[in-house]
């Protein structure tokens, strides 16, 4: 292995254990250094003096988020205002939870400063350096400054809450995720679905919380009080005073939507891809071979083959069925069935997590369950699942990685995603020749960025979860 | 009561608390088992039924043919990759062709990924600073750039016009020494070297079918003769330079049945007249999807070498082995146990990959699809036919997959 520069070796004898230790790491490493410095030049070279970067900058808003309906841009600012003020409350509780937790159990706790993440995502600072640079105003400075002091100022108040008010810090975070969905989105319709989901899943966690009994009862009411709370909200209060009619997802274009896509996809993914790892361990035959098929079905064939199902067969099975027009609004739109598609597709994947999540845990613990006389579903929902989804998180995140990545598929089925985009800037009679490897260079950095973060993320979680080491 | 299993203690004495025979039924833990069972299954089967019949209503109200018909139509359109097709054969002669390039892609993706990804992985561990750090950041890029964006790069920026001018003009590289060309590089084909076959083709080959299998019996008499009297087989080492010799021997008696195909541009300089030649796209395709996969590769074998319990290699030092030996007798076989499973399914990924090449128009199987429904074929029944030749492809590999996990898992013991 590598020694470290730590081990405060002087400059000769480092370069010596680490370059020159034998003759032909020498001559690797002078061939190589060769190599690295003719292509290092070549790629400043390129990077700051030869590449024409006019086509990325001048139309860096239609990049980010395609041809979103102009007059309503406000609403993305909102968006981003609201994802950060409950990043900042989510982090802040987050970290509190585990200072708890720390002081319960006697450990020494040290959370890390705002600045030691920052480092840690230096890839997506870059990349919010890149497009403030190709923004270059006052107006988007102030904005992702503002969305950063947000942020880290919650999460040092949230931090500061006494325990027992961190539930209000929780619920302020998921509401805010929701507000943060719905200020684009709008709230006519099936979004307050979502919205009532979310205060019910709050309400449901209060409870859980506060260590009422009986759960379950209490949590059914919470879901009740909350939907018909919200019911109440949108038909009374809001309805009649406010026109909210957002930007439905038809419209949204970019970077935006591929990470939008990305998100829905992986979160309606997982309760079917909960149920079919659950249902591939079942005992029961036909339940396991339903699953089975279902999973190697969709994971022997590529997302580009679905996606093509997704553009021009999924219409022929669910058009024009009374059936399905009750629930959906048939034919779909291209977007719709493209994260339709999407999910169905990630599920498959995901149970397969889940799956190596289920067998990691170990048996006993069921066996320890069934022992104290708790029933299936007890074993499953109380000492199984926690167990299992712990374990299984980095791997949820990685494939969510891979689901922002494969976003990019969706240009082949003509919704307007980043490499869509990227496609009609270069119809514009300036930019027909002009930098058209530049823009995919930016493309990929962009992918880049979200994605190799998040996988330092996943893998420092993994670490800090010891998954594998029990 | 000497045979009875926990199931039928269960309902006996649930019977007995409940004289009811119909009561016992419904309390018993197997009704709900089977019940279960049947209620999801009609679910299933109902919900299938249901999206058939709207797919029949709905082509019917399209006019569109349900049936399998138009496979034996002609093709109608040109294909790049055409392994001389015409445009009047039949649409399964095209989704052939299809299957064969998605094959000869996939196979040379697979070939170039395992090489890159195993130095890659190796390399990441090693004690030189420049070597580990290189290949770190080899990997943490090209893993966490989507593979369509890499071939599209490839395609636009290095294949063709970009600011990356190593293809932007035709450029032949010569043979020192003569007239011949070992490689033509243009924005669509890049030729490479190839044989041309000349004469005695058949005796030749019969001649190499009888050399393979007189290799493989000294094979089998040097693992023979090693189990016998314990002398080292070193069967590779024989029967490869017997097959090698012999082929040589036969290759020179025969007088030279094949020769050299030097790429070489036709007149107009347009096409290749002879050697092999590899479209861009190809080479676009298979490029960045063995580079995207070998970053997968290097993190796999990486992870295995790292798994490898620390004991191992300190006793490979301790017996004074080279980090050669090391790796090579004691660290790579117990690696390569856990990498085969994982190294499978990046296959099985870089397979499905391949079909990205519908962005660069390398004529494999989902773009010939898509090109085919654009000309008339009914997208659903195309759809399928696409699904099943991947799936195809899919199974074989897991077949093989499963097929050497044995093998593995047999000398584990």
């Amino acid at each position: 292995m590598t020694v470290m520069a730590s081990e405060k070796l002087g400059l000769v004898s480092w370069l010596r254990v680490n370059l020159f230790n034998r003759w032909y790491n020498a001559v690797l490493t002078l061939l190589l250094a060769a190599v690295v410095v003719y292509f290092g030049y070549r790629a400043i070279l390129y990077l700051f003096w030869t590449a024409e970067w006019e086509p990325v900058r001048a139309n860096l808003t239609l990049f980010m988020i395609g041809s979103f309906p102009r007059d309503e841009q406000w609403r993305i600012v909102v968006q981003l205002l609201f994802l950060a003020v409950a990043f900042g409350v989510i982090w802040g509780a987050m970290i509190g939870a585990s200072r708890d937790r720390a002081a319960q159990s006697g450990v020494p706790f040290s959370a890390e400063s705002g600045w030691v993440a920052l480092r840690r995502w230096w890839g997506l600072v870059l990349l919010l350096g890149v497009l403030l640079l190709a923004a270059w105003g006052i107006l988007p400075l102030v904005l992702a400054l503002g969305c950063m002091a947000l942020t880290f100022s919650l999460r040092l108040m949230t931090l500061r809450l006494p325990s027992g008010a961190r539930i209000y810090a929780w619920l302020l975070g998921y509401a805010l995720l929701i507000a943060s969905w719905q200020i684009v989105s709008g709230t006519g319709g099936s979004a307050w679905i979502w919205a009532g989901g979310l205060l019910a899943f709050a309400g449901v966690r209060t409870v859980r919380r506060k260590d009422l009994v009986p759960q379950l009862q209490m949590s059914l009411a919470a879901i009740a009080v909350s939907g018909a709370v919200a019911w109440a909200f949108y038909d009374f209060v809001l309805n009649g005073l406010i026109d909210f009619s957002g930007v439905g997802w038809d419209d949204w274009a970019g970077f935006h939507l591929n990470l939008i896509a990305a998100t829905i996809s992986i979160i309606a993914a997982f309760p079917l891809g909960l149920l079919l790892a659950l249902g591939r361990r079942s005992s029961l035959p036909a339940i396991r071979w339903l699953c089975v098929t279902y999973i190697e079905l969709i994971r022997g064939v590529p997302l580009i083959g679905l996606l093509f199902i997704a553009n021009s067969l999924l219409g022929f099975f669910i058009d024009n069925d009374p059936f399905i027009e009750f629930f959906l609004d048939t034919p779909l739109s291209q977007i719709s069935r493209a994260i339709v598609i999407m999910s169905l597709f990630t599920a498959a994947y995901l149970a397969e997590v889940i799956r190596g999540g289920l067998e990691a845990t170990p048996r006993g613990q069921t066996e320890a369950g069934q022992s104290v006389g708790l029933s299936p579903w007890q074993v499953t929902s109380r000492i199984v699942m926690p167990q299992t989804l712990r374990a299984s998180i980095p791997a949820i995140v990685g494939q969510f990685i891979s689901l922002l990545k494969d976003s990019s598929l969706l240009s082949i089925i003509a919704v307007s995603e980043i490499l869509r985009v990227r496609a009609s800037v270069h119809s514009q009679g300036a930019f027909t020749t002009l930098g058209t490897s530049e823009t995919l260079v930016f493309i990929a950095f962009a992918f880049w960025a979200f994605a190799f973060t998040w996988s330092r993320e996943s893998q420092r979680l993994e670490k800090r979860l010891g998954v594998g080491e029990r | 009561m000497s045979t009875t299993s926990p199931d039928d203690l269960r309902s006996s004495h649930l019977g007995a608390s409940d004289p009811s025979p119909l009561s016992a039924f419904f309390r018993d833990a197997r009704t709900y088992r089977v019940a279960g069972q049947v209620v999801v299954v009609a679910l299933v089967v109902v919900l299938i039924a249901r999206l058939t019949n709207n797919l029949y209503g709905n082509l019917d109200r399209l006019n569109i043919p349900s049936n399998f018909d138009f496979i034996y139509q002609p093709t109608n359109f040109a294909i790049a990759e055409n392994w001389g097709f015409d445009t009047a054969l039949p649409r399964w002669r095209m989704l052939l062709i299809g299957l064969q390039n998605t094959i000869l892609a996939a196979g040379g993706g697979i070939i170039l990924a395992t090489i890159l990804g195993t130095i890659i992985g190796i390399a990441r561990l090693s004690s030189n600073w420049l070597v580990s750090k290189l290949s770190t950041f080899y990997v943490e890029t090209l893993r966490n750039i989507p593979p369509l964006v890499v071939i599209v790069f490839f395609s636009i920026a290095i294949f063709s016009s970009g600011p990356f001018p190593v293809f932007r003009d035709a450029t032949e590289l010569g043979l020192p020494f003569s007239d011949s060309n070992w490689l033509i590089l243009s924005n669509s084909r890049i030729g490479f070297p190839s044989f041309s076959a000349e004469r005695n083709i058949a005796a030749f080959w019969i001649l190499v079918g009888m050399t393979f299998l007189f290799a493989a019996c000294m094979w089998a008499w040097r693992t023979l003769k090693s189990t016998k009297t314990g002398v080292p087989h070193r069967r590779l080492q024989w029967s490869l330079g017997v097959f090698v010799a012999l082929l040589v021997l036969w290759f020179f008696l025969l007088n030279g049945p094949y020769d050299w195909s030097w790429p070489a541009r036709t007149e107009n300089g347009r096409r290749l007249a002879s050697g092999f030649g590899a479209s861009s796209a190809y080479l676009s395709v298979t490029l960045a999807v063995a580079m995207y996969t070998a970053s997968h590769i290097a993190e796999i074998v990486r992870g295995a070498i790292l798994a490898i319990h620390k004991g191992q290699g300190e006793a490979a030092t301790a017996l004074s082995l080279s980090s050669y030996q090391r790796y090579r007798f004691v660290i790579l076989p117990q690696a390569f146990r856990r990498i085969i499973p994982n190294l499978i399914n990046q296959y099985l990924n870089l397979t499905k990959n391949t079909s990205l090449a519908v962005a660069v128009g390398y004529a494999e199987l989902a773009s010939l699809t898509q090109t085919s429904i654009g000309n008339g074929a009914p997208a659903p029944q195309s759809i399928i036919l696409m699904m099943c030749g991947y799936l195809g492809l899919s199974l074989i590999i897991s077949l093989i997959a499963n097929v050497v996990n044995r093998s593995l898992r047999l000398k584990d013991r």
